[in-house]
């Protein structure tokens, strides 16, 4: 037989690149060439066999991209807004965590008239300086996006609270937080960031990350997602800790743990740190590459591997209720979730179907038992 | 597969309603090829990584003129070439034009054989035979094969001609189909000589 031409045409049959009269063709050549009979029924199966993509790898290329583009200052959309949360956040997810629940407010796209106002309340330091502040919270239940002088913004996290002296910006901008705060800080080399918390200390240049530092959790947490921050623990003021995109540092509130350090990343010699400290990888979405730890500024509640206990004070927080878990174990069970539209209600009913227990509702408190 | 009708569809809402999620997706879905076409020519997966993200860059610089594409599967493969050659050229390297020297990575070889109903040893043989591809011949191979371009827009992008695709889609059949070939004629001879 013609060789090249049979397997010309076999090419062309497997890529649909064959028309009628070539198809034609080849099947009279393989008629007449039935040793081949075996190779190409094989061929035509690993033909079809495509390899799996691994939708990981472009996840992560795709954070990177977004955050080039960033870098080049090509706008694309707030990404942080409001008003892109829903196209990103939404449609998928409604499957994978039907369950989910959520926040009211954005359902009647009428967010801010809930959000707290900014009060931008004025309060003398009771010093001779006389040092005016400007002091922003959130009720539980509510958040807020703020602009800061220097046009850096921070979103506040429901019951958090920002405060900083109205000479923020001539020589150092400085802000204290309690709570949870997610900061977009413009980049300026000559004047740190520098935003205290009750146990930490982080000093900025110009980056992207998330605080929380609620003074009633166990935990103060700061994740970053790009640039590079240096974070101080308050008892040891002389050990700095640098955390590179992705990263998560935790330290264990009010405990004094003696810990090895494992990580390396202190930049004077390293000592036994006196709280107990880890830094973690941020945990992406597997199906869209968001952040655990952001989710919050689009209005969604995401927790993932926490307890109970911790869970609801979250909820507490979310939603401005009071919740008492009256049995010991339910608060120890380790849950994961997504809350988007839901109310209190739905919310906890949606977690009924995983773990079993009652609820009763009193007023603003509710009380979970088993 | 990528069908150029499913590209197309992705680019036409990222071009009329800034659309990211369909820009999201687009990427996600043309990520691993394009980022393989690039290292193919850039020879760096960290150069490949950025390509590509230039690329989409410029897929959003440029989304309204998108509509016009009449091949958006080729358009973006173009760009991703004509991207890279520009890099190579500013640091100031060789171009390999005629793509003899660029190095192909290829998915397809690493297939998984529960699903397929061939022997360990075949496929050994096929992955060393896909491997052992001329340059030229294997990115053809892989751009036909794994990104599921046609003949056509393949010779575009090479600028080959429609017969120089058609000899190298032959070529590389035919030593995949001889690995099978060998197997079953020594396989039965195996048999007969246990029997005998």
């Amino acid at each position: 037989m013609n060789q090249e031409n049979f397997w010309i045409l076999l090419s062309k049959k497997l890529t649909n690149e064959a028309n009628l009269s070539e198809l034609k063709e080849l099947e009279d050549l393989i008629l007449e060439n039935p040793e081949w009979q075996y190779a190409i029924q094989n061929i035509e199966d690993l033909w079809k066999h495509r390899p799996a993509n691994d939708d990981m790898l472009a996840e992560d290329a795709y954070m990177l991209h977004l955050q080039r583009m960033k870098e080049f200052n090509i706008a694309f959309g707030d990404t942080i807004s409001n008003d892109a949360a829903p196209v990103i956040g939404r449609s998928k997810r409604k499957i994978r965590w039907y369950w989910a629940a959520a926040v009211l407010m954005i359902v009647a796209g009428g967010a801010f008239m809930l959000f707290d106002k900014i009060n931008q309340g004025r309060k003398g330091m009771g010093n001779s300086l006389a040092r005016e502040v400007n002091e922003i919270t959130t009720r539980p239940g509510s958040k807020s996006k703020i602009e800061l002088p220097d046009g850096s913004i921070v979103w506040l996290n429901a019951g958090s609270k920002l405060t900083y002296n109205k000479d923020y910006g001539q020589t150092l901008r400085e802000v204290t937080l309690s709570g949870e705060g997610y900061f977009d800080v413009m980049k300026m080399k000559e004047k740190p960031f520098i935003i205290h918390t009750s146990n930490i200390n982080i000093k900025v240049l110009g980056t992207v990350f998330n605080v929380k530092a609620y003074p009633d959790d166990k935990r103060t947490e700061t994740s970053l997602i790009r640039g590079s921050i240096e974070v101080t623990i308050k008892n040891r003021p002389n050990y700095k800790i640098i955390l590179s995109p992705s990263e998560k540092l935790v330290v264990e509130n009010d405990e004094i743990i003696q810990r090895e350090n494992k990580t390396g990343r202190y930049e004077l010699d390293p000592p036994p740190i006196s709280a107990a400290m880890s830094v973690n990888k941020l945990k992406y979405d597997a199906a869209d590459s968001t952040l655990v730890e952001t989710e919050w500024i689009k209005n969604r509640l995401v927790f993932r591997d926490e307890s109970f206990a911790d869970v609801a004070m979250q909820m507490e927080r979310w939603y401005n209720v009071d919740i008492e878990i009256a049995d010991p174990y339910l608060s120890e069970v380790h849950l994961n979730g997504t809350f988007d539209d839901e109310t209190i209600l739905q919310a906890l009913d949606a977690l009924k179907e995983f773990i079993s227990f009652h609820y009763e509702q009193k007023g603003n408190k509710i009380i979970i038992n088993r | 597969m990528p069908q150029n009708e499913e590209i197309k569809r992705l680019l036409k809402l990222v071009a009329l309603n800034d659309d990211q999620t369909a820009y999201k997706q687009l990427f996600m879905l043309m990520y691993h090829r394009l980022r393989q076409f690039a290292y193919s020519m850039l020879k760096s997966n960290e150069e490949a990584e950025e390509l590509v993200s230039d690329v989409f860059i410029r897929i959003w610089d440029k989304r309204v003129q998108l509509l016009d594409v009449e091949s958006p599967r080729l358009y973006l493969y173009s760009i991703t070439k004509n991207l890279a050659f520009t890099r190579i050229s500013r640091q100031k390297k060789q171009i390999n034009i005629n793509s003899d020297e660029w190095l192909v990575q290829l998915n397809s070889i690493y297939f998984d054989p529960e699903q397929l109903i061939i022997t360990e040893e075949i496929l050994r043989k096929i992955k060393q035979a896909v491997n052992q591809l001329p340059p030229r011949c294997k990115l053809i191979f892989k751009l036909i094969k794994e990104d599921g371009l046609k003949y056509k827009e393949v010779a575009e992008l090479l600028h080959l001609s429609l017969k120089t695709i058609e000899a190298q889609m032959a070529i590389a059949l035919r030593r995949i189909a001889k690995c099978m070939h060998f197997e079953i004629t020594s396989k039965s001879l195996h048999l007969a000589s246990k029997k005998s």
